[in-house]
């Protein structure tokens, strides 16, 4: 057979994708189920939600050690106990604090989930925070940190938080020594009492969740006597530095790690979406502007990357990378360069219709598994949004000109608006 | 259970298929059978570099990421000790962009002086970034040369040294491609919405017309019995002490390497192994303790690595660490415990299996091990693992002269 290798094949566009919708249903005592049933593995993740997030705390550390510590012993059981337990069915536990809330999960096989269930029901109502255990995660936390606070990419991170949000609010702060010092048992046994007993808010189950797996989830929530007064605290104001150029000095690193980027709008923001069709360009995936500049074709890095982050109550715009020091100066000069192109000059349809193109593909990669589907649909909820959300994106992503790109440019990436932070020497 | 189909073509290329028609996606997943344990001791890193230039342009299409992003794909790539895996996903109406990228760079490469310039420097960031500017990022650096007198795997894929890549020359990248880049040297497994006939007939269309190598492995000598207990000490800026332990383990293929990794999760893995609840938990003497394998297909290696609570003797948390490993050479382990960490390679299996991409990739590893069947049987093989095995096993590796030890200290 003879090929012509010099064409590409004919591709088509994409135009539908089947996204596996989830099945909501709320049970009498107001915990939401939300079911997405997907997957050919008989595998199960189950997302246990609360209102329990560093916003709703009123002492540093309190949302994340409480969250950390709960499994780490009840009445009934020690933490060895539990662990034991979950673990002789095969079943992982992780837990994850942010800012809006926290959650417990539970991956296991599908046949072991009430197995499971029964000892994630004694977490959720009946940690007891044992002094031992929070002292030693305490101790373990510090060392962490420390660790932590040598890598220039972690505190990159950091200042970058605290100076565009401003270091008392929620989304600026980050947690210090002395406040994993500070924090006391009964610090964690007020934010369970008031966050976690009888908070449970969604449950989302992803994965083969068959009808019989459906009754045992519909058990297990029957048994909580839930009293969800749902209250909207303020959100604090935000309160960026004034100072929008800040250099950290961390003698003896090969490399700077840097950040450069603003507060910005959230998901409910009509430009949102645009906006992920801009920043996808700009720094969004290999095939990005500052990737080929300043990776591939200047070779000043490993890599370099812009992203979008939206949060309940705000949002930011970022590019970040690690690069040589001695090279730092020609890499920021190429980054402030192509914004000021993006700002300037009209994107040219080939390289447009690529990132269209890659940004439908990709969405349909994150819709392939039931667990990543699950947090297709966690955003919804988030931010009270229906599946039209995605299928409108497709729509936005298709329609958008080469000139609303470049007036999204000029509207949100002016240099005096953006803060630049390195760590590096 | 994964069902596949397997094929080979007449240049020596192994196909193997799985259809998934609930996925509206494919993927390519190309392993060619090269790592950095084929180097010359005096040309580390390379394979590795080797595949930052597989990115760079084949000899008809210049920009491979900007077509197949075009296509609404998404690739990347891996290298390991043993092998090098490329991977691909697209729409799976579009895939045949996939088989038209994929055999190109399998033809040939456009090799040009300017792109290994590039990605020599790209590396270079990487070693640093990954290996030099983080605390404890040299570690792998230091062990392996301690543990592997002999065999390759002494050095890590990015390479032993940063003027190994500076030194890398467009002819060491032609030889190298001449060498290992062909399709009697890979094995190609096209996974997702997409029928057996389909599979077929792109394959014979794109990579059936490529020629077959003369493939020259080199040789290299097997790692010998360790014979005597090695230790090294290092100083670096860091805010904790930090002590690694390596013992060598038996190959990939053998059964003991599933009685290594059953070990190891009775060890370390997670909050009711041994010695976290022992010395994290009850006598606390590190923040982080874990026990792993290195996961190589030749001889490997059980890892042992700790971080150290400040004001803790490092000789009193070696000897702590000794001592729980000694129990498994003279009490049996418990039915429960035993069971307990089957069930969890068992989970580990299944969460694996979710998506194309994981089946594809384990699909080309299997093949790489010598049975592809082996997706099927790894839980069977964990499920087999006794008592007995445990602590003979655990009395075989377990000993002073079988480890390299490495202190890692605060300056």
């Amino acid at each position: 057979m003879n090929i012509d290798r010099t064409v590409a094949p004919q591709t088509e566009e994409i135009s539908s994708f089947n996204l596996v919708e989830a099945n909501p249903t709320k049970i009498e005592n107001g915990i939401n189920i939300h079911r997405i049933q997907a997957g050919n593995e008989a595998v199960l993740k189950v997302d246990f939600v609360f209102n329990a997030g560093s916003l709703h705390q009123s002492k540093k550390g309190q949302a994340s050690l409480t969250n950390r510590m709960i499994g780490e012993g009840t009445s009934k059981y020690t933490s060895q106990q539990l662990a034991d337990a979950l673990d002789f069915y095969g079943a992982y536990i992780s837990t994850r604090s942010a800012t809006d809330e926290s959650s417990v999960t539970l991956y296991c096989l599908s046949k072991h989930l009430s197995s499971c269930l029964t000892y994630i029901y004694e977490m959720l109502t009946d940690a007891n925070f044992p002094e031992e255990d929070l002292k030693i995660l305490k101790q373990n936390s510090v060392q962490k940190l420390a660790v932590n606070e040598q890598k220039n990419s972690f505190l990159v991170r950091k200042y970058f938080y605290s100076s565009i949000f401003g270091e008392e609010n929620p989304y600026g702060s980050s947690i210090n020594k002395e406040d994993y010092l500070n924090i006391n048992r009964q610090d964690l046994v007020e934010f369970y009492q008031t966050s976690y007993i009888n908070k449970l808010e969604h449950i989302l189950i992803s994965g083969q969740a068959d009808d019989s797996t459906m009754l045992e989830i519909e058990a297990f929530c029957k048994k909580f006597n839930n009293t969800i007064t749902r209250k909207t605290l303020p959100f604090p104001k935000f309160d960026g530095s004034p100072e929008r150029k800040k250099f950290h000095n961390k003698p003896g690193s090969s490399q700077s790690a840097i950040r450069i980027g603003r507060p910005i709008f959230n998901r409910s923001h009509m430009d949102f979406r645009k906006f992920q069709l801009l920043n996808l360009i700009l720094g969004g995936y290999f095939g990005s502007r500052l990737m080929k500049n300043i990776r591939e074709d200047k070779g000043l890095t490993y890599g370099i990357y812009s992203s979008l982050e939206s949060y309940k109550n705000g949002g930011c715009w970022y590019i970040e990378t690690e690069m040589n020091n001695d090279l730092r100066e020609k890499g920021l000069f190429e980054i402030y360069k192509e914004l000021k192109t993006l700002r300037e000059e009209l994107i040219d349809n080939e390289e447009l219709q690529t990132a269209k193109n890659y940004l439908l593909g990709s969405f349909l990669r994150s819709i392939d598994s039931p667990f990543s589907l699950a947090d297709r649909y966690k955003i919804l909820l988030d931010y009270n949004l229906e599946y039209s959300y995605y299928y409108e994106f497709i729509e936005i992503v298709k329609n958008t000109k080469a000139e609303e790109i470049r007036s999204l440019a000029k509207e949100y990436l002016q240099e005096a608006d953006l803060y630049e932070i390195i760590v590096g020497c | 259970m994964i069902q596949y189909n397997t094929f080979t073509l007449d240049n020596g290329l192994t196909v193997i298929h799985h259809q998934d028609e609930s996925t509206q996606l494919c993927v390519i997943n190309t392993l060619y059978n090269v790592g950095s344990k084929h180097e010359d001791p005096n040309k580390t890193g390379f394979a590795h570099l080797f595949e930052h230039l597989m990115f760079g342009g084949s000899v008809n299409i210049e920009e491979f990421d900007e077509e197949l992003q075009n296509a609404g794909g998404e690739s990347n790539a891996f290298t390991s000790n043993d092998i090098t895996n490329y991977y691909l996903t697209l729409p799976s109406n579009n895939i045949e962009t996939g088989f038209w990228l994929e055999s190109d760079r399998m033809l040939s490469l456009d090799f040009s002086q300017e792109s290994l310039d590039v990605q020599k420097s790209v590396v270079i960031e990487e070693f640093k970034e990954r290996y030099l500017n983080q605390p404890y990022g040299d570690v792998w650096l230091k062990i392996l040369p301690l543990a592997y007198k002999v065999h390759p795997y002494s050095w890590p894929t990015i390479g032993k040294e940063i003027s190994h890549i500076e030194n890398a020359t467009l002819d060491d990248v032609k030889s190298f491609f001449k060498s290992f880049y062909c399709p009697n040297n890979a094995v190609l497994v096209v996974a997702g919405n997409i029928s057996l006939e389909k599979c077929n007939m792109l394959c014979e269309k794109w990579f059936a017309p490529i020629p077959k190598h003369q493939i020259n492995k080199p040789q290299y000598q097997k790692e010998p019995k360790q014979t005597e207990a090695r230790k090294e000490t290092v100083y670096a800026e860091v805010p904790q002490d930090m002590i690694v332990m390596a013992y060598h383990i038996p190959a990939r293929t053998d059964k003991g390497y599933y009685v290594a990794d059953l070990i190891s999760d009775i060890l370390g893995a997670g909050k009711s192994s041994r010695l976290y609840n022992a010395l994290v938990k009850k006598n606390p003497m590190f923040s982080e303790l874990d026990a792993y394998l290195s996961g190589d297909i030749d001889e490997g290696l059980l890892l042992i690595e700790g971080k150290l609570l400040p004001g803790i003797n490092m000789d009193e948390a070696e000897l702590a660490i000794t001592q729980e490993l000694n129990k498994l050479k003279t009490t049996d382990v418990e039915d429960l415990e035993l069971q307990k960490v089957k069930n969890k390679s068992e989970t580990n299996i299944l969460f694996n299996d979710v998506g194309s991409l994981n089946k594809a990739m384990k699909l080309a590893y299997a093949f790489v091990l010598g049975d592809i069947e082996l997706v099927n049987k790894e839980a069977e093989h964990y499920l087999s693992v006794n008592q007995i095995d445990i602590k003979a096993l655990a009395k075989e590796i377990f000993d002073l002269n079988n480890c390299s030890t490495l202190y890692y200290r605060k300056k």
